[in-house]
């Protein structure tokens, strides 16, 4: 296919029309099913004797009902109000997260799961009710049976900067995070828990200037032992967390060199989940990086559209930078993103994908304007290039629309068949 | 007290070995021929050290070196000494030496780990200067185990490991050393150099597997053109039973291809030529031709199963007969072309206006050690006749 070259000032807005700020990942909910019952708002009489259940010295029985229903009034946003309105029954249920009863344990951490989800309780959980010291705490025991629990309820604080900076200094104060990263590339830390959350809690973390020069820092070994995760087959949470850490990374374009260096070599465990089987010329492959070289003919490329979209956002980062371009180009970037090209369904993803490979075939922007992270931008091309990317988005989404109609029409006249 | 006494007496017999000196000169003093060989052989003024000290030679240096190993003294110091005596070797590159004293002072079994574990530690040294790499690891291992944060050992154990390219033990063994150690320089740059080496192995292996695949899939279709065009392969016998190779062709052609083997292709040549598929699909042989009466050949590297034989021999012998031809008459047209069917003790004649292919697919036609060959005589000589009149002839 025939790519259109780019012009170049359609690249630089490109990149800046993406989101400027490191992100974090999306909210993760219990899996607990939310129950489709109106919970009738408890008077504060009735609060006060549901709190009384909650002591460690209730019978279990009346415990276990007490933490039950507090579980199914939390998957509402109601129930979740309520609970923000009586922190003291958090409380409460915080400290059973230590009862003896391993089911009344489970029922409170999923029930904390549900409040971190809602943004408006984050504050609640982690200054009045102070989950956090406990929950690192727990963390770290390798025997601890809630421990993906913990680490969903971490990634899920940690999503909004304000609660991310207060979750970032208590992890420093309790453990660090070199054993954070530690645990995270530990795939048999815990035996009883996998931790792929912590994925998601490094990539959030990583939205702050602080966390991201701990991991790039040069003088230790820490992105080189997060970069082989790029491929981790065994969970999306984990393979996504960390490839969402390297994108948030690579908005930091002074460390472009050092990354794309060979001390770390970030670029073939960015391409590899993209390249496929196709055969390339031998040509092709002697210019490629060499865990990109020959590949069998079994490779699968990433199977989730949104990694599939990271990866190539954090590239196109990366060619933000002069060094970064040459590099990307002088290691045959282009004939890996073409096949891609090729192969790719997602409209969206399609469409990041050209946005690359419009830079690696493009011409270098002119003298002065070779970072395009620090291009200024005149406030009246900023506003046209906004409204030029909203057409864009509707666009891609008719598209994605009338692809999935087709689809539907295909299967349909399948059955019909 | 006893101790006393004997003192006294040792005290009085020096005193009267002195003063005897009184009254006579001493005689073994050091003289001006013998002064530095004497001088070498006190231990502070010896400039080396012997390779064996013999008591009767050396006895001050004996003297010293009981005292060092006496094995009154508890482990842990007999153990050190030896470690002293190693380190003492090891500075001098003297490897062999280093590991006895050190493996001499590991015998102690000192209860001191973190001494033991250095004395590991520098075995594993001594011994990767040696070269012994399986050593060298067991022993980076052994004081691992004992010490886990031990730098030394770790770097060492790690290194053993490239040498060995083990490279995936090396990246484990710098994981581990840099936990403890996270910003250690050495340990960064051998992880590395040992990641980077690994992932080219990784590379060079695929690379081998995609070659492999080519080369295999060029020759199943240089079977399969073969087959396609029912020309049979002389099978050895013994490699291949005749009853199973008719059927096996049936059932699966890979396994027939499989039997069909490129050893029954590959020529016997020195050349090295091999029968092979041009990008138009046509088949290129190598071809020999024997000159029975004169035991010569002609070697044609790659023949195309379109030509004809006429079109080889009129460029071979069209121009200049050969230099064996004294009698002169191997004139293309004089020329008779035979085959051999071997079983059946059969030659047949071959029409040089035919291609290669038409004989080739001919029914008694078998091409022996990938290479068909012809027998090519004149017409008429007498050496023809002779041959033609002892052996089966029949035309095609």
């Amino acid at each position: 296919m025939d790519l259109p070259r780019p012009e170049p000032t359609e690249r630089g807005c490109r990149l800046i029309s993406t989101n400027q700020t490191p992100q974090c990942l999306p909210p993760n909910a219990s899996s607990t099913p939310r129950l489709h019952v109106v919970y009738k708002m408890l008077s504060d009489s009735e609060a006060a004797e549901l709190l009384s259940f909650l002591t460690p010295s209730t019978r279990p029985d009346v415990k276990g009902k007490a933490t039950e229903y507090i579980l199914g009034m939390s998957g509402s946003r109601d129930g979740c109000r309520f609970l923000r309105s009586n922190p003291n029954l958090i409380a409460a249920l915080f400290e059973l997260t230590s009862d003896p009863s391993v089911a009344i344990m489970k029922d409170c951490y999923h029930i904390l799961i549900n409040l971190s989800a809602d943004e408006t309780l984050h504050q609640v959980l982690v200054s009045e009710v102070k989950v956090l010291p406990v929950l690192l705490k727990n963390l770290q025991d390798p025997e601890y049976l809630f421990s993906d629990q913990i680490s969903t309820i971490l990634s899920n604080l940690s999503r909004h900067e304000k609660t991310c900076r207060t979750v970032f200094k208590v992890l420093q104060d309790e453990v660090g995070l070199p054993k954070l990263v530690e645990l995270l590339c530990n795939e048999s830390y815990n035996k009883k828990a996998k931790l792929h959350y912590l994925g998601p809690l490094l990539s959030n973390l990583t939205q702050l200037p602080e966390a991201r020069s701990y991991v790039m820092d040069p003088d230790r070994f820490v992105i080189q032992r997060l970069l082989p995760f790029t491929q981790y087959e065994a969970s999306v949470m984990r393979r996504g967390g960390v490839i969402g850490t390297l994108r948030n990374c690579c908005f930091d374009h002074s460390h472009h060199e050092w990354l794309l260096s060979d001390t770390v070599d970030i670029l073939p465990f960015l391409l590899l989940p993209l390249a496929g089987p196709e055969e390339l010329t031998e040509e092709e492959n002697e210019g490629l990086p060499v865990d990109l070289q020959f590949l069998p003919e079994d490779k699968k490329r990433e199977e989730d559209p949104d990694i599939r979209k990271m990866l190539l956002e954090t590239l196109l980062l990366l060619t933000a930078t002069k060094a970064g371009r040459q590099a990307l180009k002088q290691k045959n970037v282009y004939p890996i993103m073409r096949e891609f090209h090729r192969w790719e369904k997602d409209v969206y993803v399609a469409a990041t994908c050209e946005k690359l490979i419009q830079v690696l075939i493009g011409d270098e922007p002119e003298l002065g304007m070779e970072n395009l992270m620090e291009v200024e931008i005149p406030q009246d091309v900023e506003e046209k290039l906004r409204e030029a990317d909203t057409k864009e988005q509707e666009e891609l989404e008719k598209e994605e629309r009338m692809r999935r109609e087709e689809e539907e029409e295909k299967k349909k006249c399948e059955q019909t068949d | 007290m006893a101790s006393t006494d004997v003192q006294d007496d040792s005290d009085d017999g020096m005193d009267a070995f002195m003063d005897k000196f009184k009254s006579q000169r001493y005689k073994n003093a050091f003289s001006e021929k013998n002064w530095e060989q004497e001088f070498n052989k006190i231990p502070m003024f010896m400039k080396t050290a012997p390779e064996e000290i013999d008591p009767k030679q050396y006895p001050e240096l004996a003297c010293l070196q009981s005292i060092i190993h006496d094995e009154d003294r508890p482990p842990e110091e007999q153990a050190r000494s030896l470690k002293d005596e190693g380190n003492a070797y090891f500075k001098e590159k003297n490897y062999k030496n280093a590991v006895v004293a050190y493996t001499a002072a590991l015998k102690k079994k000192c209860g001191d780990q973190e001494l033991n574990a250095v004395l590991l530690t520098n075995r594993a040294a001594s011994h990767f200067h040696l070269g012994n790499m399986r050593s060298a690891l067991n022993d980076a291992a052994a004081a691992k185990k004992i010490k886990p944060d031990h730098l030394k050992a770790l770097i060492r154990g790690a290194q053993c490991c490239m040498e060995l390219r083990n490279f995936s033990g090396a990246i484990q063994w710098c994981d581990e050393g840099l936990k403890p150690h996270p910003t250690d320089n050495k340990l960064r740059e051998l992880r590395t150099t040992a990641d980077k080496q690994k992932r080219a192995v990784e590379r060079d292996a695929r690379k081998g597997k995609a070659k492999e695949k080519k080369l295999h899939g060029e020759k199943e279709a240089l079977l399969g053109a073969i087959k396609e065009r029912g020309i049979k392969l002389f099978q050895p016998i013994s490699s291949c039973p005749e009853g199973s190779e008719g059927e096996g062709d049936d059932e699966s052609p890979s396994a027939g291809i499989a039997q069909l083997n490129l050893d029954s292709l590959s020529s016997l040549e020195v050349t090295g030529a091999q029968v092979f598929l041009d990008e138009q699909g046509t088949l290129h042989w190598p071809v020999l031709f024997l000159y029975p009466e004169h035991q010569q050949t002609d070697f044609i590297s790659a023949f195309c199963e379109n030509n004809s034989f006429g079109d080889h021999l009129s460029v071979m012998f069209g121009e200049e007969l050969p230099p064996w031809d004294t009698e002169r008459k191997y004139h293309p047209q004089n020329l008779q072309l035979y085959f051999e069917d071997e079983e059946n003790e059969t030659l047949y004649q071959v029409d040089a206006k035919m291609s290669l292919l038409k004989i080739l697919q001919h029914k008694r036609f078998f091409v022996k050690a990938g290479t068909p060959s012809f027998m090519v005589l004149a017409k008429d000589s007498s050496f023809w006749k002779q041959f033609i009149c002892r052996r089966k002839i029949h035309g095609l």
